[in-house]
């Protein structure tokens, strides 16, 4: 069985479930409250992906590590090649 | 470690995520089981807008996101 049919299979059971949950397909007769969590379950896990994606794009951007030493090298690099390029006639 | 306004971002997309997920949390799976006379029921709107707000929120998202590919694509192509 390939990947694909293997992840359908499981996103099929889950959706399954989520139904019979949420629409009462067999009559099951659940407490009101279960019913009231299970159907809009689909969107509050899409909601929460999205907040955890937010979140570590925000947390990576605040911990990403600054190299001011290579920065300021790469400057002066920047200026050589500038000054090289310009003595054999290329004009800026 | 990232500086100044970096870290001011970045933190605050943090904290801004965490509350979203809070409120929403709390929203969709806690007051169910709250009693209607509760004063907690106060803070939240009503649970149907708990689907529609991110449904608008969705397709706002969409409309920049196509809005932006249409004005790149309108960059890439223009002859100079």
């Amino acid at each position: 069985m390939t990947k694909l049919l293997q992840w359908l299979f499981g996103v099929s059971l889950v959706v399954a479930g989520w139904a019979l949950v949420s629409f009462d397909l067999l009559d099951l007769k659940l407490p009101q409250p279960y019913r009231e969590v299970a159907w809009p379950m689909p969107l509050y896990l899409l909601v929460s992906f999205g907040c955890y994606s937010l979140a570590t794009v925000g947390y990576r951007v605040a911990t990403f590590n600054d190299c001011e030493e290579a920065a300021k090298e790469l400057q002066e690099q920047i200026k050589e090649a500038k000054e090289d390029l310009r003595k054999k006639g290329l004009k800026m | 470690m990232a500086t100044g306004v970096d870290q001011a971002v970045g933190m605050s997309l943090v904290v801004f995520s965490l509350l979203l997920f809070t409120y929403y949390s709390v929203w969709v799976i806690v007051l169910p089981f709250v009693e209607n006379d509760h004063v907690l029921h106060k803070y939240f709107l009503p649970r149907e807008y708990s689907v529609i707000l991110p449904g608008i929120a969705a397709v706002i998202l969409l409309l920049c996101i196509g809005q932006y590919a249409i004005c790149f694509i309108k960059e890439s192509t223009r002859l100079h």
